[in-house]
């Protein structure tokens, strides 16, 4: 038998980690959301030009640096010195991802701003005339959306990197994070365009969805391999992670209602057996709101590394 | 050109009575605030009564060479101050809480006033020449040493000699430099 008795006091680090609450799950999703957009509004771009004035591409990438921007607030919420915000910009830290991250936001803003300018183009033209420059941008647009493209796959990876780097936490020292994040950004952002897409389109995003879902589906399992196959230490926090206090949230909200049923419905809205309806793509959301939920709040409740 | 110091610390557990001295010297010397510790005493009882032993462990921050607080950090407020420790600049700090995610010993905790705490070594009084830090300098049985790896004074090869050294979680790979003679 083995007593341990310590006197060590430190709260939100005894007698479990809870330094990360509802602001950092919040922010991984919404800057996975804005990435997805990103993606799938400049993928649109590079394949069908024509595309531009879809009203529904054209949304997705001014809510890009939207949706990124709210989740920028929730980070910032997080933050113990706030007056310090500003150190992000002092350092570049080369293995730190949260610093890599800091930077690649310097790069998101400017290109996916300038991206939604030149879609709104005639928008803002009939406010503030002028803006020549949109013209000349205009004609570079496909290399614009290349950029976009990469800065939001990078965005994306970024927000599942962060929690994978730390190999002291065994529910989050796992590399597909990375994936499965990027995954479940591109399809809540395919699930938000099914929602705003008028009926001549909403084809379009529930397919694509459609098979977003089923490449998360498979990050997923790949992630949970991973743990269960890894040493002691990481097997036993994906099995209590799988069957422990967050378990029942995880199977209810994030797989069943967040992940299999609204890839069943939009099976079967693309073979034109079902209606589309709101209620689908919000289950999407809420599916990949809570995966972030459970996996920081779980990762954190799961003993340290040992 | 001066010497690189390497500072460590060996802790000798069969001397150890867990009176927690160390403790409240370094909340004293420090000002940690109420509620915190820099540093702390495991207790461990192993066996079966009545063939029971206990051990005594004074901890802290182990100080790493490839701590990952450090790498973790995004604005290089926690770095290597070049003489062996790690270090944290609170003018840098942001609260991001990142080390404290990466730090296998759990080491550290945000201070109320917002940014990321740990043991020092007790870095001003090294800073001010002195050899002790408050927990070695208070330890009333002598177990706590503060060493400097790179020194040829023997200090460090005289408390090692005969010893059986055990050091936590080194498959960690962040080679800590806290030292525990069982």
């Amino acid at each position: 038998m083995t007593e341990i008795v310590s006197n060590k006091l430190n709260p939100d680090v005894l007698p479990h980690l809870a330094i990360w609450n509802w602001e950092v799950p919040v922010y991984l999703f919404l800057g996975g959301l804005a990435a997805g957009l990103l993606v799938i509004s400049s993928m649109s771009l590079i394949l069908r030009q024509r595309s531009n004035s879809k009203p529904t591409v054209k949304r997705a990438a001014l809510l890009a640096p939207i949706a990124l921007s709210a989740g920028m607030f929730f980070l910032f919420l997080d933050l113990a010195f706030k007056l310090h915000v500003w150190r992000f910009y002092t350092a570049f830290v080369w293995t730190s991802p949260m610093s890599w991250g800091s930077w690649m936001l310097v790069v998101f803003y400017p290109f996916s701003i300038l991206q939604a300018a030149i879609l709104y183009k005639e928008e803002l033209r009939a406010k503030f005339g002028g803006l020549a420059f949109l013209d000349q941008a205009e004609t570079q647009l496909s290399k614009i959306a290349v950029v976009n493209a990469h800065i939001g796959v990078g965005v994306g990876v970024y927000t599942g990197i962060l929690l994978a780097t730390f190999y002291a936490r065994p529910l989050w020292s796992n590399a597909v994070l990375g994936l499965l994040f990027l995954l479940s950004g591109l399809s809540a952002a395919a699930a938000l365009m099914l929602w705003m897409a008028p009926q001549t389109e909403k084809r379009i995003y529930s397919r694509l969805d459609m098979y977003l879902l089923s490449l998360e589906g498979f990050a997923l399992t790949v992630f949970v391999i991973g743990g269960l196959t890894g040493d002691a230490n990481r097997a036993q926090a994906m099995w209590s992670f799988l069957t422990g206090h967050y378990a029942p949230w995880f199977w209810s909200i994030t797989i069943v209602g967040g992940l299999l049923l609204p890839l069943v419905l939009e099976t079967m809205e693309t073979l034109g057996k079902s209606k589309f309806s709101f209620f689908v793509p919000l289950l999407v959301l809420i599916g990949s709101l809570s995966l972030r939920f459970i996996l920081v709040f779980a990762g954190q409740s799961m003993p340290t590394f040992s | 050109m001066s010497r690189e110091r390497k500072y460590a610390m060996i802790i000798d557990t069969q001397r150890c009575v867990g009176c927690s001295a160390c403790v409240y010297a370094c909340k004293s010397e420090n000002n940690v605030p109420e509620g915190f510790c820099r540093d702390w005493v495991v207790s461990i009882t192993e066996g079966r009564y009545p063939n029971l032993t206990l051990t005594n462990r004074s901890e802290r921050c182990q100080h790493c060479e490839d701590a990952p607080c450090v790498s973790n950090c995004p604005t290089a407020a926690s770095h290597y101050a070049g003489d062996g420790t790690v270090q944290i600049d609170r003018d840098l700090c942001t609260g991001c809480k990142a080390c404290i995610a990466a730090c296998p010993y759990d080491a550290r905790y945000i201070h109320p006033g917002g940014f990321a705490d740990k043991c020092s070594f007790c870095n001003h009084r090294i800073q001010a020449g002195m050899t002790s830090t408050a927990c070695t300098q208070v330890c009333p049985t002598g177990t706590l040493n503060l060493v400097d790896l790179n020194s040829n004074d023997g200090k460090a090869e005289a408390l090692l000699k005969g010893r059986q050294v055990k050091q936590d979680k080194t498959h960690a790979g962040t080679k800590p430099k806290l030292f525990w003679l069982v």
